[in-house]
């Protein structure tokens, strides 16, 4: 089994209104095979043996499908392999001898809790302000009945494939979160069954947005390079539209 | 009350710097124009600048609007600088950025707070002299070493801005589609290379002599 020696720098927070620091640790013998999150469990038990407050993060699946789990490794969200959320990043790709720097996600519009938990209940409000998509009730409609292209029907799972998981306000300069919104739009706009309250849902969706304390996107596309889930701002030029359509025709 | 609520959102501020863009490059391509006479002699520059200056009143609706445009374009874009500022009140301790070309969005504040520098300064020596030797002037100007490599410096300079001004404006404007990303992609070099090359050759051209 190949191990590797890391160097770890790591934010410790107690809570959200005391200031944190960052502290050293180092860790031997870390198997190769473990994910990211594994080694932070490995260094929890080390803290824990000695008798000091384990690292906090979150994480839920762990196989990179919930959108709990993240951290800024080394500068970038998720750490350094594209396409990949932290519990699915493993530790192959690093070197014995690496020093990394793990950060919590930061925007203020995510405080951070403790140490690399970070609140992000901003994304679930925006979510909460896009409503209810309008059912007909009734018998079973045929399944075949709302034709919908297979184009649209991808473009649309492309969208949906959005696990929330924040990385994309971590990693923005400007701490904006139009890839997410424009996802949650567009997986919804596409369709004909988001079409009734298609208008509304821009708006209020938008205006969530920039009451939650996000920046303003100024198209670096940070966003789309370090999504795990490879959601393009194609979807943020979606919801451009959308809500230009939805203030300008009501 | 709408339209204000629009202007203030993020997407309003963003669809603001996009639209007066717009007009800024429009402006930039009408000048480009103008100054392709210089091409050809210094008296058909001359004679183009008399022609324009017959009208007046174009000329007076052109330029307030020019500044307005040019005013608001710069104004939102320092207040989003700001505003964008405050979005992280704690940074990173790495910054390292993910894609490979970051330099001209992060330098989006400067080079246009430059252009903006660069247009008081062209405005004063050249459109607030006399009309009816504008074409001398531009000749005495660009045979003046520091004045040509300030002029073709800031146009280094708009180049960088343009390099993300361009595409950044598309993509605002949700035009972001699989059958024009080669094409977007392409102009986002063409542009701003177009217009490096049309505005700094005039300068050469009587720097070195060759203009007449
Ligand atoms: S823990 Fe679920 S995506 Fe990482």
């Amino acid at each position: 089994m190949k191990t590797i020696d890391l160097e770890l720098e790591i934010w410790r927070q107690k809570d959200t209104i005391t200031a944190g620091q960052f502290e050293n640790y180092t860790l031997k013998s870390i198997s190769t095979d473990m994910s990211f999150l594994e080694m932070l469990d490995v260094l929890n038990e080390k803290l824990t043996r000695e008798g000091k407050e384990p690292v906090a993060f979150d994480h839920d699946c762990r196989e990179g499908i919930c959108g709990t789990c993240g951290a800024v490794v080394n500068g970038i969200a998720h750490g350094p392999e594209p396409g990949t959320t932290l519990c699915q990043l493993h530790m192959r790709h690093f070197a014995s001898g690496d020093t990394l720097v793990i950060e919590p996600f930061r925007s203020r519009a995510f405080p951070v809790r403790k140490d690399l938990m970070v609140d992000r209940s901003a994304l679930d409000r925006i979510i909460q302000a896009g409503g209810y998509v309008s059912v007909n009730t009734g018998g079973t409609p045929d399944g075949n009945s709302t034709p919908i292209p297979s184009a649209t029907a991808e473009l649309a799972m492309d969208a949906a494939a959005c696990i929330g998981c924040g990385a994309c306000v971590a990693s923005c300069p400007n701490g904006a979160a139009m890839l997410f919104t424009g996802a949650k739009i567009s997986q919804l706009c596409l369709l004909p069954q988001g079409q009734p309250e298609r208008r509304e849902r821009a708006l209020a969706m938008v205006t969530t947005m920039d009451s939650e304390g996000f920046g303003n996107c100024t198209n670096e596309r940070e966003c789309e390079a370090v999504c795990p889930k490879g959601i393009s701002i194609s979807n943020i030029a979606r919801m451009n539209r959308e809500f230009v359509k939805a203030s300008f025709l009501g | 009350m709408w339209f204000v609520n629009f202007l203030k959102s993020s997407i309003g501020k963003k669809s603001i710097m996009a639209g007066t863009g717009l007009c800024l490059f429009l402006f930039l391509c009408s000048h480009a124009a103008g100054n392709a006479t210089l091409f050809s002699s210094v008296s058909l520059f001359q004679a183009y600048a008399d022609q324009l200056h017959s009208h007046p009143l174009i000329v007076s609706v052109f330029s307030t609007g020019l500044f307005l445009v040019f005013a608001v374009h710069a104004t939102t874009g320092t207040l989003l600088f700001f505003q964008n500022r405050k979005a992280r009140p704690q940074g990173y301790r790495v910054k390292t950025r993910a894609i490979k070309t970051p330099w001209a969005s992060m330098t989006m504040i400067y080079s246009g707070l430059f252009i903006l520098l660069f247009a008081l300064i062209h405005t004063a020596a050249v459109s607030f002299g006399d009309h009816g030797r504008i074409g001398e002037t531009i000749a005495t100007l660009f045979s003046s070493f520091f004045y040509s490599s300030f002029y073709i410096f800031s146009f280094l300079v708009l180049a960088l801005h343009l390099s993300h001004g361009f595409w950044s404006m598309l993509q605002t404007m949700g035009a972001n589609h699989p059958r024009y990303t080669l094409l977007i992609h392409r102009l986002t070099y063409i542009v701003p290379a177009f217009f490096l090359i049309l505005f700094t050759s005039i300068p050469l051209l009587f720097f070195f002599g060759t203009g007449r």
